[in-house]
């Protein structure tokens, strides 16, 4: 359970602010994030929801509700299709939570997990565009055009934000 | 099969599984069927795009700060540019000035009082835009509150952009020219070329890699050209007629050689949206 740490109110509200700017960056930078026929997909939500299975420590988050939570309102509000988000994020953090157990994290191991995770929600967002006939994209393309712009975004956003998160977590924490 | 059963995990990947088809399923029905989605969707659209607003507010004051810098570099050579395209669009506006004036007074004579053309423009701004490479789609601050409706043509800039896709009350989606949804952009548009000839025809694909809309099944002999104008045509469901949509590219045959494919060059950069025009029909329409 969060314990009365500043934590309880710092997690949602960080969630919250990445799950709107991530629809926001697409609005205000389009040019930059969306030059056809590349298109960057912005993960910021997955990124706090990593970041918060990284330095949670002790304080044990209730990380798959908040995951199925940011999902659930990704899909309705985001894409208007239910039933892909809402599965695709609870999955990225047990995923995490799974190779936090195996192996230590740090910056680098932390980057790969990232990179992995960003893989998997690509993927699955297109298996589910794909099966409800939203996409005709191929799979090549789907890897060429989206997935290498979106990994390449979404880990230079890990880099930037790695030390300012874990900064943010440390006095939250305390 | 007991052990198959007995193995707690696999059955709720299963379950999950069949709930989160389900659910996909059931909203693209919806989406397709319904011209509104179910209620509590519409509420909870609604409450997050009102925060939405209120966090895009600095983020938009931030770009336009350093966007208002870049443009200050470059207003020279605009300047220059645009002082030659203005005395041209002087002649152009007065022209179309007596013209609209006339055609009221002819539509008067005959009794018409909103044709095709007719169309009341609603202006909003894009507050999102969907992080996803499968949906070119982006949020608008304007919904079924200020009158606009599913499928209902979205400009931009001097062309169409795309088309109303779901309404809630305070916002909507907007499903873009560039979607590559198999149901998307199924515009009906007329070409005119030069000789003042038409061809009338439905837009049914989009070429992602060389950024061209595609109208295909063209059966029609008339002669089109490179540049010729591309424009709703008005015909069926909510769409006016007479709004631009883009320049011809090219011209060829389809896959199987029988009916003729033409590329058409959208007038608007479809990446670079701020601020939207839904045109709101004014004649009868038929849904």
């Amino acid at each position: 359970m969060v314990r009365v740490t500043k934590l309880r109110y710092g997690f949602p509200i960080g969630l919250f602010l990445f799950f709107y700017l991530d629809g926001i960056l697409g609005a205000v930078f389009p040019q930059q994030l969306f030059s056809v026929p590349y298109s960057m997909s912005s993960y910021l939500v997955v990124l706090w929801l990593v970041f918060a299975v990284f330095f949670e420590d002790q304080i044990q988050i209730p990380l798959s509700i908040w995951a199925a939570v940011a999902g659930g309102l990704f899909d309705v509000y985001y894409t208007g299709i239910w039933g892909i988000f809402v599965f695709v994020f609870p999955i990225v953090v047990a995923l995490t939570r799974a190779c936090y157990k195996a192996f230590p994290i740090n910056f680098l191991s932390g980057l790969l997990v990232y990179f992995i995770d960003i893989t998997v929600v690509c993927s699955l967002s297109y298996i589910g565009n794909l099966v409800v006939h939203m996409t005709s994209a191929s799979f090549a393309d789907m890897m060429v055009d989206s997935l290498a712009p979106t990994l390449a975004y979404n880990l230079a956003a890990y880099v930037i934000l790695y030390f300012p998160v874990q900064w943010v977590f440390n006095r939250l924490k305390n | 099969m007991n052990k198959f059963f007995s193995n707690r995990r696999l059955v709720i990947v299963i379950v999950c599984l069949i709930v989160s088809f389900g659910l996909m399923s059931v909203s693209v029905a919806i989406r397709d069927k319904r011209s509104t989605p179910p209620l509590i969707q519409q509420f909870g659209n609604d409450v997050v795009g009102l925060v939405n607003r209120v966090v895009a507010w600095p983020v938009s004051g931030l770009k336009g700060s350093v966007s208002g810098f870049s443009d200050l570099m470059n207003t020279y050579q605009e300047n220059q540019r645009l002082k030659g395209q203005v005395q041209e669009l002087a002649q152009t506006k007065v022209h179309d000035q007596t013209i609209s004036q006339e055609n009221k007074k002819l539509k008067k004579e005959l009794k018409l009082n909103r044709s095709l053309t007719d169309y009341a423009p609603v202006n909003a701004n894009v507050i999102a835009r969907t992080p996803s490479a499968w949906q070119n789609q982006v949020i608008i601050d304007k919904g079924s509150a200020a009158g606009i409706k599913k499928n209902m043509p979205v400009l931009s800039g001097s062309g169409v952009v795309g088309r109303v896709a779901e309404v809630n009350r305070t916002n909507s989606k907007v499903e873009l020219l560039s979607n590559s949804s198999e149901s998307a952009n199924r515009f009906a548009v007329t070409i005119t070329n030069k000789n003042g000839q038409s061809v009338h025809g439905i837009v049914s694909s989009y070429n992602r890699d060389k950024n061209l809309i595609e109208m295909g099944n063209v059966t029609s002999k008339t002669k089109i050209e490179k540049g010729d104008k591309v424009a709703t045509s008005g015909l069926g469901g909510v769409m006016p007629a007479g709004l631009y949509v883009g320049t011809v590219a090219s011209t060829g045959t389809d896959n199987y050689g029988l009916a003729s494919k033409i590329s058409i060059k959208p007038a608007t950069n479809l990446s670079e949206l701020s601020v939207v025009t839904v045109a709101i029909r004014q004649a009868q329409t038929t849904n």
